[in-house]
């Protein structure tokens, strides 16, 4: 019991660090595509709303303003209007000449940029991100839960057996030195300096184009329907071996070189000195050194794993894959700003899940920071 | 100057900064010797052959001329956004290490969110809405704001462990303010470990730019080698096998970022063992 | 009389770098110990103290190789040995090692306990359960009742006199032969320092290990703890008498100057001011030719940088200088 309160209250610590990091990020996914010069609803209407009449032109925008948000709703789900009334000149043919009318179509009240934060903050925690510009009147969850499954077994393996590839041959490099690491430190230094998604361009370039031997795009063979069989998983498998590679291989490379630095460290440090001298096993004390070299390398990883998950999802683009990464090239492409802030919501709330989660591992392998926690706490 | 002789000796910052200041000064110099231009001057993908080394991109454009353009690009974008970043995490940093207290941890604090928010996301976010006007300078700018967070969590992390060294106390007895104390005692003692920072900043920034142009959001007023990238992948020079499209600027990008890694790597190992006293 | 425990004759190491330069780090030492035997060893930091350690212990760990002479520990021979073997039969059975700043000598992911008994799986067939029973009876004489939470807690939960004094017991709990002990009570402040001395007392007394070598630099407290003083320089013991004879009336000039570094609030001192030793130690990595301390030698004569000198008795001690007075 004594020991399972230190633990729980450092994992509520950490949960609520997480939450708040999530409450900013959502504040500035809200507030960015704000600051620029274009307002997103005027592109949108400007290319939807050619050729329509003044009125159906009218309908169209009410729609979308309703749509995103911006303007108030009363409790019915309805447009808030101005209730005072208006009169608009309307260009009356018989008469040859503009008269005044009463507006039919009275102005909606528009919602302030902080009513506006609130309804999103609103609409994201209850799951809605809104509706796309672009596959309009799709909402952007269902396009974007069709898109994670795929981006996840994409980039999950990837980091993971990346970043375990990449940590046991950087432990190797630093330990044994000589002639492996003489060759493996700058071939690996120079993987590490290929940004992922020019490899992934190589790659398909060679295996794909020249050589032929695997698919140059897409996450299966477009005649097959997704579903439970063989055939398709096979083409699935098929479809993965390049995108998997172009982002396994620089990881790895940029962990490697991490622990080996580490690892070179800690060699030198007391306690591996002194276990030597006391004769300790030599595969004990390894052990010792991995362990402890990993850990800043978790904290590493933790750290870059926004970087990592950006750089791969510019692979999936690469790629075609139909994962997030085009999700969100094609919402750049066609200005779908719902989307582009959709895409980004969930990216950045993924982003904060692994996380927290490593964050708790780390917290379960070193008992520094556990201590620490009860040191600073008390 | 010790330092440097050192430097010169580690044959791995000898081939960094060679390769680094070498493409720099092929970047600036060879607009004297070959004559750049955007003109049409081919045809669309022309093979590399006589007159066009290199080839001829969609546009019929010579991608000597391009790939000019773009280094000088990259690299503009990579010292813009290094010194930003530098720069702001610098003075956070150490002044946040220094300090310690809640001005620290609000620093703190606020580096480490910043960190864990992905800052590719951040950089869509606001390259998207400047969908007009979206200059190299505009990208330089944001990329180095948001790439701050790094060189502030380094640099704190140094200037916290030198506070409590006995001639920063000494100082402090003999009255002198922290804004002395941070010039006099600690920049020096970190300028070594600043300029490491810089130079994978700089990295950092040619990278961000790349694959922000590989999305289509990168500059409108300029070649970049990641437009060049960028236009070669939806010009669908990848699938017609039109290596010239793509590999010579994914060679310079590649070499830029590895001389630099060369740099700071070397740097590191001639560094380390006086930090660590 | 009995036979020395601990036998080192004309031992010489040397360091090969990567460019093939050797740096003759230890030069021709040799010394005896008798059981129940402390002798101390002084000298400036980088003087090849560190780098004996490892000799004395057959622990040849490139880029450090021994140049010629011999180690015996209870005598048996610990050169030529394969580095599997040193690590099996005489680390920490034979010769085991208390190390400076124990600060950061224990892994700080493990609990005492798990260090403890990866000591004792790695020279002993016995398995973890055995072997941690046995901690608790060697601990429980060091610590009492504080025994348990010694053993159960990870380095960070223990305090800098806790923590040495469980890398001592971590140190001894096979009972070597030998143990030497590299600057065991820098970095603690003066009551703990006491306990840890008393400590290294008790045990030796108990008979847990039978001699050791005591490093240090701090010369006042060697007056104390040790029978006999060598004292280093350059890689070569440059004196060595019973503690009395080198603290009381050094002959080398290099003693003398350590003693007016060092002890100049003594009483007795002519000079209250600490007098630092001017100039530096000559490059190992060269041939030297005369005396190595005639550099900065006060009382260095010309020819002093021509003759090599040799260890000779004089007034009941070895010193190796001619013109000792």
């Amino acid at each position: 019991m004594l020991r399972q309160h230190p633990t729980a209250r450092f994992i509520l610590q950490r949960a609520g660090w997480y939450l708040l990091t999530f409450l900013v990020a959502v504040t500035i996914n809200f507030f960015l595509p704000r600051l620029g010069t274009s307002n997103p609803v005027d592109i949108i209407l400007a290319k939807s709303t050619g050729g329509l009449s003044a009125q159906a032109a009218r309908e169209k925008e009410e729609s979308y303003l309703k749509e995103f948000g911006l303007v108030k709703l009363d409790g019915h789900g309805n447009i808030r209007r101005d209730t005072t009334i208006r009169m608009v000149k309307v260009w009356d043919a018989s008469k040859q000449a503009s008269v005044s009318k009463p507006d039919t179509l009275i102005k909606p009240i528009k919602a302030s940029s902080l009513d506006q934060f609130f309804t999103y903050v609103k609409m994201s925690l209850s799951g809605d991100l809104g509706t796309s510009f672009q596959k309009y009147p799709k909402k952007v969850l269902d396009v974007i839960v069709q898109a994670v499954p795929w981006t996840i077994a994409l980039q999950l393996p990837t980091i993971v057996f990346g970043w375990i590839v990449g940590n046991v041959l950087g432990a190797l490099a630093a330990y044994r030195r000589g002639m492996f690491d003489r060759v493996f430190f700058p071939v690996a230094l120079l993987i590490s300096s290929i940004p992922f998604f020019v490899f992934g361009m190589l790659l398909v370039y060679y295996f794909a184009v020249v050589l032929g031997w695997f698919p140059a795009m897409g996450g299966y063979a477009d005649e097959i329907i997704p579903s439970f069989s063989f055939e398709f998983f096979g083409s699935v498998a098929y479809h993965y071996v390049l995108p998997f590679f172009s982002i396994f291989l620089i990881l790895a490379g940029g962990q490697a070189i991490g622990m080996r630095s580490m690892g070179i460290y800690e060699l030198g440090t007391d306690y591996i000195k002194y276990a030597k001298w006391l004769g300790i096993k030599e595969s004990r004390v390894l052990i010792y050194l991995f362990r402890n070299a990993m850990l800043p390398q978790l904290t590493g990883l933790a750290l870059s794993l926004g970087t990592m998950i950006g750089g791969a999802l510019i692979t999936e683009m690469i790629f075609s894959y139909p994962g997030l990464g085009m999700a969100m090239l094609s919402a750049i492409q066609n200005n779908d700003y719902p989307m582009i802030q959709g895409v980004t919501l969930i990216i950045t709330t993924c982003v904060l899940i692994a996380n927290f989660t490593v964050d708790i591992m780390i917290g379960f392998l070193d008992p520094r920071v556990k201590a620490g926690l009860q040191m600073g706490g008390n | 100057m010790k330092l440097l002789k050192n430097l010169l000796k580690s044959p791995m910052f000898v081939i960094g900064a060679g390769l680094f200041f070498g493409t720099i000064l092929v970047a600036l110099l060879a607009p004297l010797f070959y004559s750049v231009t955007l003109d049409r001057v081919g045809e669309q993908y022309a093979a590399p052959g006589m007159g066009h080394w290199l080839g001829t991109d969609n546009l019929g454009r010579d991608y000597i001329s391009l790939l000019i353009m773009g280094l000088r690009s990259s690299l503009y974008v990579g010292f813009l956004a290094g010194i930003i970043a530098t720069a702001v995490g610098t003075l956070l940093g150490i002044y946040g290490g220094f300090k310690g207290g809640w001005i620290d941890d609000l620093l703190n604090m606020l580096t480490n969110l910043f960190i864990v928010i992905p800052s590719f996301v951040v950089l869509i976010l606001i390259s998207a809405s400047f969908k007009d006007g979206r200059s190299l300078t505009l990208i330089g700018l944001i990329i180095g704001a948001t790439t701050w967070t790094w060189s502030a969590r380094a640099v704190r992390a140094q200037s916290s462990a030198l506070k409590s060294r006995d001639h920063i106390w000494l100082a402090r007895i003999n009255g002198d303010g922290t804004l002395a104390i941070l010039v006099k005692h600690i920049l020096p003692y970190l300028l070594s470990y600043v300029f490491m920072v810089f130079i994978l900043q700089i990295a950092s920034g040619i990278l961000s730019e790349a694959a922000i142009s590989m999305i289509g959001l990168g500059p409108l007023d300029t070649q970049s080698l990641g437009v060049i990238l960028n236009d070669a992948k939806s010009n669908g020079a990848l699938g017609d096998g039109v290596w010239w499209a793509f590999i010579p600027s994914t060679v310079l990008i590649t070499m830029i970022v590895f001389a630099l890694y060369l740099i700071n790597t070397s740097m590191e190992g001639v560094f380390n063992p006086r930090l660590r006293k | 009389m009995s036979n020395p425990t601990f036998e080192v004759e004309h031992l010489s190491l040397h360091y090969l770098t990567r460019f093939g330069e050797k740096i003759h780090a230890v030069t021709d030492v040799s010394f005896e110990m008798k059981q129940g035997e402390i002798l101390g060893i002084a000298g400036e930091s980088g003087c090849g103290k560190s780098t004996l350690v490892n000799g004395l212990m057959g622990l040849f760990i490139p880029p450090l190789h021994p140049t010629s002479g011999e180690v015996k520990v209870g005598g048996e021979s610990l050169m030529n040995r394969t580095p599997q073997d040193i690590r099996e039969h005489v680390l920490s059975r034979r010769v085991s090692m208390i190390p400076q700043g124990a600060f950061n000598a224990l892994n700080p992911t493990r609990k005492v306990k798990d260090i403890a008994a990866d000591v004792i799986v790695a020279h002993e067939k016995a398995d973890r359960k055995k072997a941690y029973d046995r901690l608790g009876e060697r601990f429980e004489l060091f610590f009492g009742a504080e025994a348990k939470r010694i053993l159960n807690a990870y380095p960070v939960q223990l305090t800098a006199g806790e923590r040495q004094r469980s890398v001592i017991g971590i140190s001894t709990l096979l009972n070597p032969e030998m143990v030497i002990a590299d600057e065991p009570t820098s970095a603690l402040d003066v009551s703990t320092q006491k306990i840890v001395i008393k400590m290294i007392f008790d045990l030796l007394d108990a008979g847990i290990f039978k001699s050791m070598i005591f490093i240090t630099h701090e010369l006042p407290l060697l007056r104390h703890v040790a029978d006999n003083i060598a004292i280093m320089y350059a890689g070569e013991f440059v004196e060595k008498g019973t503690a009395e004879q080198i603290v009381f009336s050094p002959k080398h000039p290099y003693t003398q100057a350590l003693m007016g570094a060092m002890l100049s609030a003594e009483p007795g001192q002519k000079s209250r001011k600490p007098v630092a030793i001017e100039g530096a130690p000559p490059s190992l990595a060269e041939a030297i030719v005369g005396c190595r301390f005639a550099a900065r030698c006060p009382v260095a004569r010309p020819e002093c940088r021509q003759n090599k000198q040799e260890l000779r008795m004089f007034a009941d001690r070895l010193v190796r200088c001619d013109y000792a007075e």
